[in-house]
């Protein structure tokens, strides 16, 4: 093999000191340091080098600089963390916004109507008593009965749906004779899902 | 499991302030130190540590796990100190890119602040020669040698802080130790 130029020696040399020098290499830069008086020369007067910049002493941060830098800190994170996860989630975060601008605005809707309503085409043979409402034995109500806010007996026929939302319906009598199927609502969301199928049995049907 | 720091990270990005704490206590004199070497001037190191948490605690969010949190934390450091050394370099307009190589540039000449706490009333004749040449290293080797030298990072780790390829960070870390070399040979 032919004997290593010096300006290569130098080359070996710094990879050398980086623990970066394959081993073959390394014994060939050994090799040519034996005949090259001027590389040793050089390599110990880097090797020197080094030895003093590794052995410089460690500058340390004053004393109170990790209480100054806890100080200096924003005093909560919450926030931030809230924000980026805005950020990262534009789509998603548009949803939920809208989702609870809706249900907010359902549930007020909802909750303006605290009072009994009672609603059907034939209110002539219903009975009502406080927060009642009644259906009296031996009588017929023909099409469907729909009550809001209130409780609900039936003894007599129902020729129809009945549909009672935020109420209760007392238990059937067995004079009770209901045509049609019961419904009963009790919260925003089944009001909000009621709504929604009424509206759209509305569109099927036409009535 | 992931290292100590990253999962200290974990903690403080859910808001516990007592794990970024050990954060604080784990590199303070860490990056001091970097910056102390890289400014030549404390008060600018305390500014520029500070800072450097400051951007970390902020941006805890954008931490990427897979990296080492010491690469992270030494690459705002080192921006940090690269982008005060620019401003020094605009204000005194001592630029002087074609003797870049020679370390002849402003930054060599800047003095360096004559405070001498207790630590240093001992510094021996060495010692300080070695600081100067340091110093004097012109601020593209002097981050790469600080890193190397004083940090104890790897060349793939000095790659990664600096954002720059192995082979670049290789040849500074050459520049950077002959430089040093003919600065000190004669002297000690």
């Amino acid at each position: 093999m032919a004997d290593m130029k010096c300006n290569v020696a130098v080359v070996f040399m710094h990879d050398y000191l980086d623990g970066d020098l394959a081993r073959e290499d390394s014994m060939q830069l050994k090799r040519h340091l034996t005949q090259c008086s001027a590389c040793y020369a050089r390599y110990e007067s880097l090797e020197r080098t080094d030895a003093l910049v590794k052995a410089i002493s460690i500058e340390k941060a004053p004393d109170d600089l990790g209480d100054r830098i806890m100080k200096s800190l924003p005093s909560s994170r919450r926030p931030a963390a809230w924000t980026s996860w805005v950020r990262r989630h534009p789509a998603v975060s548009a949803a939920a916004i809208f989702m609870v601008v809706m249900l907010s605005s359902f549930v007020s809707m909802w909750n303006q109507s605290r009072e009994l309503s009672v609603s059907g085409p034939d209110l002539e043979h219903v009975v009502i008593e406080g927060n009642k409402v009644i259906v009296p034995e031996g009588q017929k109500v023909t099409g469907d009965l729909t009550v809001m806010n209130g409780d609900v007996q039936v003894l007599g026929d129902l020729d129809g749906d009945l549909t009672v939302i935020d109420g209760s319906v007392v238990p059937l009598a067995s004079t009770a004779h209901i045509a049609g199927e019961i419904k009963t609502i009790d919260r925003a969301v089944d009001w909000f899902w009621y709504k929604v199928s009424s509206y759209f049995g509305t569109l099927a049907y036409g009535s | 499991m992931k290292p100590l720091e990253t999962r200290l990270a974990r903690l403080a990005r859910r808001g516990d302030q007592r794990a970024f704490a050990e954060i604080v206590d784990l590199y303070k004199d860490k990056l001091y130190h970097l910056a102390y070497r890289m400014t030549g001037n404390r008060q600018e190191a305390e500014d520029v540590v500070q800072e450097a948490f400051l951007r970390v605690y902020k941006n805890l969010d954008r931490y990427d796990e897979n990296q080492k949190f010491s690469t992270w934390i030494y690459r705002i450091t080192t921006n940090l100190c690269i982008d005060r050394l620019r401003k020094r370099k605009a204000i005194y307009s001592l630029d002087a890119e074609s003797s870049d190589h020679e370390g002849l540039d402003g930054y060599a000449m800047l003095p360096s602040d004559d405070r001498t706490p207790e630590s240093e009333l001992i510094l021996s004749e060495t010692q300080r020669l070695i600081h100067e040449a340091i110093a004097a290293l012109p601020a593209k080797y002097k981050s790469v040698m600080i890193l190397r030298y004083l940090q104890d990072l790897s060349l793939q780790e000095i790659s990664d802080v600096m954002d720059m390829p192995v082979t670049t960070v290789k040849t500074r870390v050459h520049r950077g130790r002959e430089f040093l070399r003919k600065k000190l040979e004669h002297k000690l």
